[in-house]
Order: structure tokens, then C-alpha cells, then sequence
């Protein structure tokens, strides 16, 4: 039973793949390797006007003019779309690649629409108190403030771990005099752009 | 952090320093989800004055 009802989508890729094998692979196989989400099953569903604010923003991307942008890319031009993926969300859209596929292997716009969608429909998105509740966890006073500093670390040890300059750039300006973030004014201020 | 007595009086910052759950999954995903918030935020910070320039740019690459 393929799912072959997408006319829209030309049908590049190869058939679909089987269902995942259910003894893991000994070893990673370098060829082409089944995407981990099988983007040909996913229904794109956007309007032409929404398809041409994307294509839009993806050609913003496109540095080499081939019309296609490089894997390392994606996440940013769903950032710029609106979307907030984790950065193994997209990785596992891509299929896991390595890093050298993440610099140097490309995707046109047709390809990348489905993992757009994939991002757009996934559940469990984080909105205004999915952050503030987070950041509470860390107001240590309970005053509606947590130690900038204290931020910092969190972010540069946990999770998905940004970089200094990254949180230079997060935090300028979010602190007070005494290095305090007001983290629902900071989370407002996040959720504004 | 030689402290091994409870009532050990250690500055507040060494404490919540030492609190920081490394190693707890639950942890690290809320982390990931707030983290990729930001992300996303810069992102579009960037782009915002830049959706100019890069037009220019764009314009400039493409030879016209």
C-alpha cells in the first residue's frame, strides 16, 4: 500500500521505505539511509500564499543559487518561519546525517515542505507558560526572578547546550542591577518576535 | 565543598550551582524545549533588519 494519493509532491524520491527492520542495523550504512520520519507519507497542506511566503524565506537561504539549501540550514529557515524545533527534531527529519551530510548535503524547497509540516503539526509545542514554568523551577526566592548567572549555566549544561556568545545574545539587556532576570517579562519578550 | 556537615553554611550561588540536574531526562528535555524557544527567537531577531540587506544582497549575487 503506498501512499502515492500526494499528486502534488513530484515523487523523486525512491519508494517509500518498509517499515522500519526491526533488529537494529549493526552497522550505519552510509548509502542512503531510510529517513527515520518517512516524509512521503505527510499530507503538505499549506496555501499557495503560505507556500510562497516559504519559498520566500527558503530563497533568503539559498547562498549557491542551485535553489536548494545545505541540511545545516533547516532548522534555521523553520526559525525564521516561526517555528521553535529542538535541533534533534530536525536531525531526525534529516535522517540522522553526519556532520559532513549536515554541511554539504542539500534539499530543494519540494523536500523541504514536509519536514516544515512535520514541525508545524508535531504536539506538544511550548507557549508562554511551558516557559515560564520552566524557568520557575530556578526562581529559588519565589519573587518572579531567577540569577542570570544561574541561567546562564542551565543553559550552557542542560539540554540541547547553547554556546556563550549565543546566550550573550539571548540575555543582553534581560539582567538587572543586581544580575536578576524577571523570567516572564524575559519569556514575553521572547515570544514577541 | 569540603562540607559535609548539613548545617554547613555554603554562599547560596555554590548551591543552586550544585542543584543543577546534569543527568536528569526530564530536565534536559524542558531545557531542550525552552532552548529551542530562544533559538527560534534570535533567529528571527536576526532576520529582521537583515530581511533588507539580504534582498540587496540577493540582488547583487543573482547579477541582477
Amino acid at each position: 500500500m503506498a501512499p502515492k494519493k500526494d499528486a502534488k509532491a513530484p515523487a523523486k524520491k525512491a519508494e517509500p521505505a518498509p517499515a522500519p527492520a526491526p533488529a537494529p542495523a549493526a552497522a550505519p550504512a552510509p548509502a542512503p539511509a531510510a529517513p527515520a520520519v518517512d516524509l512521503s507519507a505527510v499530507k503538505v497542506e499549506f496555501s499557495p500564499d503560505q507556500i510562497e511566503d516559504y519559498k520566500e524565506a527558503f530563497g533568503l537561504f539559498d547562498r549557491v543559487g542551485d535553489n536548494k539549501v545545505a541540511y545545516n540550514q533547516i532548522a534555521d529557515i523553520m526559525r525564521a518561519l516561526g517555528q521553535n524545533p529542538t535541533n534533534k527534531e530536525v536531525t531526525k527529519l534529516l535522517g540522522n546525517p553526519s556532520a559532513d551530510d549536515m554541511a554539504h548535503k542539500r534539499v530543494e524547497f519540494e523536500g523541504f515542505l514536509p519536514m516544515l509540516q512535520t514541525i508545524i503539526n508535531s504536539p506538544n509545542k511550548a507557549g508562554y507558560e511551558d516557559y515560564v514554568e520552566g524557568l520557575r523551577v530556578f526562581d529559588k526566592e519565589g519573587n518572579g526572578t531567577v540569577m542570570g548567572a544561574e541561567l546562564r549555566i542551565v543553559l550552557s549544561t542542560l539540554g540541547e547546550k547553547m554556546t556563550e556568545a549565543e546566550i550573550d545574545a539571548l540575555m543582553a539587556g534581560q539582567e538587572d542591577e543586581s544580575g536578576g532576570v524577571n523570567y516572564e517579562a524575559f519569556v514575553k519578550h521572547i515570544m514577541s518576535v | 565543598m569540603d562540607c559535609h556537615n548539613e548545617e554547613c553554611s555554603r554562599p547560596q550561588e555554590e548551591e543552586d550551582i550544585m542543584d543543577i540536574p546534569l543527568d536528569d531526562p526530564e530536565a534536559n528535555r524542558a531545557a531542550a524545549k525552552i532552548q529551542a524557544g530562544f533559538r527560534g527567537h534570535m533567529t528571527r531577531k536576526k532576520m529582521k533588519p537583515e530581511d533588507k540587506a539580504e534582498g540587496e544582497e540577493r540582488q547583487e549575487d543573482r547579477g541582477q
